[in-house]
């Protein structure tokens, strides 16, 4: 895994040095500090319990455009870029195997995608102090919804990988990824409140339900609760992706 | 034969036994309806220098891609190193230093960087990977840009950067496809310069359609053509055994006794000869491959009494071979046929 390792350093050297990267760091940050002073406001007037302060933050609009967006942004040069440059001739001919590429790769984005996350644990710690709330943030739902994030952000991520290795083109990389996430956290929710014959169906209802990947998010790991079934859904749906990214990339050898 | 050992064998060349580091059989690669290699075979032994040359689009970058691993053989088998191309390919791409046609780097990384992450990904231990770079960059010229940005160096010294990538690891065989395109008259003298001292302890295939470098590099050159093999050998013995040289004679005699002397030499090719008469008769003629008649011609002349002011035979250079059995050949007939006329 030596390969892995050493892709995932690279790759992860390459988000640190590019503007893009540094340009989707501050203005999530930005959006998001002003939601978060903004939701604490509120708290603070209607004078909310503070345990829910962390659940109320996961569903700020932020949130839902970091996952709609960022994959397919973070993503998109992954292959694509190398086999604009051409990069990838000299990436596929050293003496590492394919899947280590695809694992690198995928974890530095994961890697990174995380680290824009982080930061903000620290703004709920201090949110514990006064002169804000003075009060015990619960984290045990801080810790499920940053499980939820990780998951979904990893599905999201490894299906960015898939679209970059079919295309040169890194901007229908990062739209392919956005309308796979569209489709994914739009169509199933309106599939089943709209099309009767599908909501009435127990198994195509279910089925719906586990696509319906943000609403899991919102409505379980951000509120602290983390099903099984939904862990090894998002687990199976990255090893899904990763593997199809890897059969993309094994057969441009056969080209 | 134990597979990942390298072959014993007869040279196919030299004409004595060495160890072959790239034995290509029979590869055919086809893109769809397109045959880019045919059915090419030839061999190259331990601490050869060969130049692997043709016309642009005549198949030298998909074989070398088929060496590397990059792109799989339709039929035919390829072995490096004693490797299977094919079944063996990291092993395969463990022992080469490969150089790709356009140097296609991060320009986000400076050059150190890429360096070091490229021994890593090579496997080069960390206790080494430092000097690894090091010796990389110095018998590459490059230490003046280790702390440079690879998107900002020169298209000269990113073909440099490449080159040290391809030495980092300390390769038995190095493969580098047209490692001079694009480069200025200085650039090229110096990836040369930088060759000629690493045929010392590598094996060398060198693909390029720059005949006086490969003639300047390699000890012997393979030509492909329409993904084809066309040729196999020493560029000197190639040349001087397929390709028609020029004999060129002024005597003062008259020009009949001229034609005759001439015409009646072996190797001429009768039909090229043409003689123009006056007080100094000259004649000019195409002579068979091999021969050289410039000595009996000599002999002639001074017996019938004929002072010689000019005899010389103009031996075909490497650029002429490679026109005559490539797109060329048309054109070298035409210069026979206009030369006969």
């Amino acid at each position: 895994m030596n390969g892995a390792v050493t892709t995932l350093k690279k790759e992860l050297l390459s988000y640190a040095v590019s503007p893009v990267s540094w340009l989707i760091a501050v203005l999530f940050y930005l959006v998001r500090g002003f939601e978060l002073a903004s939701i604490a406001f509120e708290f603070a007037v209607f004078r909310a319990d503070p345990n829910q302060f962390p659940s109320a933050t996961y569903g700020a609009g932020s949130t839902f455009y970091m996952v709609l967006l960022v994959p397919g942004i973070l993503t998109m040069r992954c292959f694509a870029e190398e086999r604009r440059t051409g990069s990838i001739e000299t990436l596929m001919t050293a003496p590492i195997r394919d899947f280590e590429v695809v694992l690198g790769k995928w974890f530095a984005a994961s890697i990174f995608f995380a680290i824009l996350w982080l930061p903000s644990v620290l703004v709920l710690h201090l949110l514990e102090y006064e002169p804000y709330f003075g009060a015990d943030v619960a984290f045990g739902p801080v810790l499920s919804a940053y499980l939820g994030m990780f998951l979904l952000s990893g599905l999201l991520l490894a299906f960015g990988c898939f679209a970059s290795s079919l295309t040169e083109n890194v901007l229908l990389a990062a739209i392919m990824t956005m309308l796979f996430t569209g489709l994914l956290t739009q169509a199933s929710r309106i599939l089943t409140q709209y099309v009767g014959e599908l909501r009435n169906d127990y198994y195509m209802r279910e089925l719906l339900g586990k696509l319906d990947v943000y609403g899991n998010f919102s409505n379980w790991f951000a509120r602290g609760l983390i099903d099984t079934s939904h862990v090894v859904f998002y687990l199976g749906g990255i090893g899904f992706f990763l593997f199809l990214t890897w059969t993309s990339l094994a057969s441009r050898r056969q080209a | 034969m134990p597979s990942g050992a390298p072959a014993v064998t007869n040279g196919s060349q030299q004409g004595f036994a060495s160890v072959q580091m790239i034995r290509v059989s029979e590869l055919t690669k086809r893109f769809g309806p397109t045959t880019a290699v045919d059915r090419i075979s030839f061999e190259i032994g331990r601490g050869e220098v060969v130049g692997f040359l043709g016309p642009n689009g005549a198949g030298k970058t998909t074989t070398i891609r088929v060496l590397t691993g990059f792109h799989p053989a339709t039929s035919g088998s390829a072995e490096v190193a004693g490797f299977d191309v094919q079944k063996q390919s990291l092993e395969v791409r463990r022992s080469i230093g490969y150089l790709p046609q356009e140097v296609p780097i991060y320009p986000d990384l400076r050059v150190g960087e890429y360096l070091r992450y490229r021994a890593e990904l090579k496997g080069v231990p960390a206790r080494e990977r430092r000097g690894a770079v090091a010796r990389a960059m110095a018998k590459a010229g490059i230490e003046d840009v280790a702390r440079k940005l690879v998107g900002h160096v020169s298209h000269g010294y990113r073909q440099r950067v490449g080159l040290a990538d391809a030495l980092v690891a300390r390769p038995q065989i190095l493969i580098l496809d047209e490692p001079t395109s694009g480069l200025d008259p200085n650039q090229r003298r110096r990836i040369k310069q930088v060759v000629r001292e690493l045929a010392d302890d590598h094996t060398i295939l060198f693909s390029s359609h720059i005949l006086a470098e490969v003639q300047d590099v390699s000890s012997r050159v393979v030509v492909i053509h329409r993904g084809a093999l066309r040729a196999d050998g020493a560029p000197k013995q190639l040349v001087a055994d397929s390709t028609p040289a020029r004999l060129r004679v002024r005597a003062r005699c008259a020009g009949q006794a001229l034609r005759e002397a001439v015409a009646s030499l072996p190797g001429v090719l009768a039909e090229t000869l043409q003689v123009d008469d006056g007080e100094v008769a000259s004649a000019r003629c195409m002579v068979a491959p091999g021969g050289d008649p410039a000595t009996e011609l000599g002999d002639r002349l001074q017996r019938a009494g004929a002072a010689v002011h000019e005899l010389a035979v103009d031996l075909p250079t490497l650029e002429e071979y490679f026109y005559a059995i490539t797109d060329g050949r048309d054109e070298l007939r035409d210069d026979i046929e206009e030369a006969a006329t």
